[in-house]
């Protein structure tokens, strides 16, 4: 387990160079840059001085090298847009993201799991043709249309808040009365997020326990007078998931990528929308620490993954002690 | 197996049909959250009032950052020593309660409102403006300021005899006189001087300092701001100003702005009654909705006027560009731009780009900017039968019939127009004129791309031609002599001449040069109708229709007085107020 976990950090450090790196670059080698933020109006000299600030007039490389040895000091440069050190600014982002991401994945799972346990074990009936063809709507549902359509109904129906992370002057109510607030703000975008990824969880679960629901051992089950329920749940069900953890991991980093528009249309100040605005701006630094903090995600997603596949399914266990 | 799982009831599945239908029934009635109620009446005291705006301010120091967030933060929290009025344009005393000019509108001496005070109790003195003039002029420190601020091309000298009274000195007489000091933020000495000093005045007053760390003169003081959330403003128990009943202003406890970085999301916020008004104008696209909005009672649509600015479409004329280009031998004539303005009709430009809401133009003066504007301009009325025969003039005639015209040498006049990618009214425009330019045999194709990298092209000259939106710094054209002169840095299709490049531009620049420097009001609009009349003739820009500035807010918010220019509802945010506080 030790050597796993040193293979998983060497792995999570390696990304977040190469992605942090190569953010950086890209947003560099791409045309434009920061400066066109002033518009079109700015002065020469306000210009150059911006692009001073920003190492925009050294060569990629050199400025690579200068953020990266600053880097090392935890010293990531400062944001254009925002106007003050890129550090604080993606932990509170990704603190936000976080946050959202776990709701949303708790959401997706429930949501999809069940339903896929549902479907998989009623194949050929109505109900299960019915949430297949829902499932189907929603994977191919773009996140930009599923925030919408979630913002559309709070805004019709007032049930939720359009929008946001909080209320104006839920900091001043004290941290318990806070908590309620930004819990009664989070099913929108959490539900947003997580709509496509049950759908998903739904269509794998649905197929896996049909495969596993016509193996030998559940028929057997089936001659013993096992009752339905625990046929289902007890049986069916554990031989079943191992798909779905294979997939976990990548779904964690998909939540950040889906998190890019649902926290820009709901108004979630989070890692998405940071980084949509970030690359927008070509906001350098702040692209270059977004994506690094993209990659933890990922890194953390991926161990999480294994570690449920490893929980799941005693050969992957077995395979990594040999 | 299959009969050891219960099937569902066929009744399921119209249950699930008709809790569907059920939803969409009670969606499609559902009241909004909040209902109208009359806006006009008394004014009120109290309330608050939320708006939106798509991003934060990257500064609460408007010396050192002119984005839009950051010139509403100023606005709402800082005073000025005189205003522009953004519904009649006109000047306004305001921290500075009159003032004389000198015969040769050189030296302005302005007289302080007495008992003015910051937001924190210092009073308010001459100081703090000749301070403020010296931050300007700080570029060093990083001030985005100072270059606006040239009368003459030299910095304005500031003096103040004592602590109520200032005297500027400009390098030579300007025509706009005091209204350019509308442009300087008066900011406290007593907060920012030691970062002046300090040379640390770039990163002062940045978004993480502490809202009671920043004082002001203006309406509003800060009392919260969440990175990407949103800014809470309370209002300023010390502001100066005094409603007209005598009592205090603004009206408004507490003003909310909701950062809503999405268009559309910030519109549906609007009209669930979530937000009372928007940043920015509706774009086309939203009229129905919100004419929707306002027939059940929920939201008001103003029309603020024509908008004072129109998209334009233009082509590189930077010859040491495009020497070798073979199509600039034509590019550069003007019976070729004209051609192009007798192509498009721009009734119907007004009509299928802002679905009617727009009205038909001949150059950078739009009817919205009613001072400066004149009508009798050379104009180029729909008629491509005559942009032919202009096209046939300069040599160009669709040689091969490849529908494509082209000169003697075969050089066909065939280019890429760049717009900005996303901007609906942007790409709807360049479609239509691409049609319309198709019907005289000119080759225009469009390529939305995005805004930096537009910027970078247009910037290099790496583009053939433009179609986009400059917005006007100032109404006054004394105000934007970056685009009106050959060697400004918004000359647009030739920047930054160390001569002028052509006979035109050289009259143009001493005619504009005459205008700025001139007192007189009735001369000065000789002049610039003149101006007008060079530009109409030569085309180096086209424009084709300016649109009618619509924006909605609450119907429960009172006292909205319509501008053109942002910020379009809160640039009077003192008299604000709400019927139900």
């Amino acid at each position: 387990m030790g050597a796993f976990l040193l293979r998983r950090f060497v792995f999570a450090v390696v990304l977040l160079v190469c992605t942090s790196s190569t953010a950086l670059l890209l947003t560099r080698l791409a045309p434009g840059d920061l400066t066109s933020q002033l518009g079109p109006i700015a002065s020469r000299s306000e210009i150059e001085t911006t692009r001073a600030r920003f190492d925009l007039d050294r060569s990629p490389l050199t400025q690579w090298a200068l953020w990266a040895t600053r880097a090392i000091r935890l010293d990531f440069g400062d944001s254009f847009l925002f106007n003050r050190p890129v550090g604080p600014l993606v932990v509170r982002a990704a603190g936000n993201t976080a946050a959202l991401a776990v709701v949303a994945l708790a959401i997706a799972t429930l949501l999809g799991i069940s339903l896929g346990i549902l479907t998989g074990s009623r194949q050929g009936s109505r109900l299960a043709a019915f949430v297949g063809m829902v499932s189907m709507v929603c994977v191919s549902l773009p996140p930009l249309l599923t925030s919408l359509v979630f913002v559309f109904i709070a805004a019709r129906t007032g049930w939720l808040p359009a929008g946001g992370m909080s209320s104006a002057g839920a900091s001043d109510m004290g941290w318990v009365a806070w908590i309620a607030d930004v819990a009664w703000h989070l099913p929108l975008p959490a539900l947003a997020l997580a709509v496509p990824i049950a759908a998903v969880f739904e269509r794998l679960q649905s197929q896996s326990m049909a495969d596993a629901v016509r193996q030998p051992f559940v028929i057997a089950a089936v001659a013993r007078g096992v009752p339905s329920r625990d046929l289902i749940l007890r049986h069916a069900w554990p031989a079943s998931v191992r798909p779905l953890c294979a997939v976990y991991g990548l779904v964690i980093g998909a939540l950040l990528s889906g998190s890019f528009i649902v926290e820009y249309v709901t108004s979630w100040p989070g890692l998405g929308q940071l980084m949509y605005q970030a690359l927008r701006g070509r906001d350098v630094y702040l692209v270059a620490a977004c994506a690094a903090m993209g990659a933890v995600f990922l890194a953390v997603g991926t161990l999480a993954g294994d570690l449920l596949l490893a929980a799941a399914d005693p050969r992957v266990r077995e395979g990594d002690g040999a | 197996m299959a009969s050891r799982i219960r099937r569902p009831s066929r009744y399921v599945g119209l249950g699930v049909t008709a809790g569907l239908l059920a939803a969409f029934f009670f969606l499609r009635g559902c009241p909004t959250t909040r209902q109208a109620s009359n806006g006009t009446g008394p004014a009120m005291r109290g309330g608050q009032i939320v708006g939106s705006d798509r991003a934060t301010p990257r500064s609460f120091n408007r010396m050192v950052a002119a984005d839009q967030p950051s010139e509403l933060f100023d606005r709402l929290t800082q005073g000025r020593l005189v205003r522009i009025n953004r519904a009649t344009f006109e000047l306004e005393p305001w921290l500075a309660e009159k003032w004389e000019s000198s015969a040769d509108g050189r030296v302005h001496t302005l007289h302080l409102r007495r008992g003015v005070v910051w937001s924190d109790g210092t009073p308010f003195t001459s100081a703090d403006v000749l301070f403020s003039v010296r931050a300007a002029y700080a570029l060093k420190s990083g001030s985005v300021v100072g270059t606006s601020l040239m009368p003459g091309g030299a910095p304005i000298k500031a003096s103040a005899p004592d602590g109520t009274t200032v005297v500027f000195e400009y390098a030579a007489p300007s025509g706009p006189g005091v209204r350019l000091l509308d442009m300087l933020p008066i900011l406290p000495k007593h907060k920012l001087e030691a970062a002046l000093d300090g040379g640390t005045f770039g990163k002062a007053w940045d978004p993480a300092t502490p809202p009671a760390e920043i004082v002001g003169t203006g309406p509003f003081i800060l009392r919260e701001f969440q990175i990407g959330q949103r800014l809470v403003f309370d209002r300023n128990p010390r502001y100066w100003r005094k409603a007209p009943d005598g009592g205090t202003l603004p009206y408004l406890d507490r003003l909310v702005i909701e950062i809503v970085p999405e268009q559309n999301a910030e519109l549906l916020r609007l009209q669930s009654g979530a937000t009372d008004l928007t940043s920015g104008e509706l774009r086309s696209e939203d009229y129905v909705p919100a004419r929707r909005s306002e027939e059940n009672g929920t939201l008001k649509m103003v029309e603020a006027g024509v908008s004072t600015d129109a998209d334009g479409f233009w082509f590189c004329l930077k010859p040491e560009k495009k020497k070798t280009d073979p199509r600039f031998a034509f590019v550069q004539k003007p019976e070729f731009r004209q051609a192009i303005s007798y192509a498009v009709d721009r009734e119907e430009v007004a009509r299928t780009v802002f679905l009617g809401e727009a009205v038909p133009v001949w150059g950078p003066i739009t009817p919205g900017n009613r001072h400066w504007f004149t009508p009798d301009l050379p104009r180029y009325s729909y008629n491509p039968a005559r942009a032919v025969e202009l096209l046939k003039r300069i040599g160009l005639e669709d040689r091969n019939r490849n529908g494509i015209v082209e000169d003697e040498k075969g050089t066909e006049a065939k280019f890429t127009v760049i717009t900005q990618r996303g901007i609906s009214n942007y790409e709807r425009g360049a479609i239509v004129l691409k049609e319309k330019a198709a019907r005289v045999g000119i080759v225009l194709d469009i390529a939305p791309i995005e805004y930096s990298t537009m910027l970078e092209r247009f910037f290099d000259c790496d583009y053939d031609a433009i179609y986009m939106r400059f917005l006007s710094t100032d109404l006054d054209p004394a105000g934007n002599l970056d685009f009106w002169v050959s060697s400004g840095s918004s000359h647009v299709w030739n920047l930054e001449q160390k001569m002028p490049a052509t006979e035109w531009e050289r009259r143009i620049d001493t005619l504009m040069h005459e205008q700025a420097a001139t007192l007189d009001d009735e001369r000065r609009r000789t002049i610039f109708i003149e101006v007008q009349r060079i530009f109409a003739e030569n085309l180096p820009v086209l424009y084709f229709a300016s649109p009618r500035v619509f924006f909605a807010h609450s119907a429960r918010l009172a006292g909205v007085v319509p501008s053109v220019k942002r910020p379009l509802i809160l640039w009077n945010a003192d008299t604000l107020s709400v019927t139900n506080p």
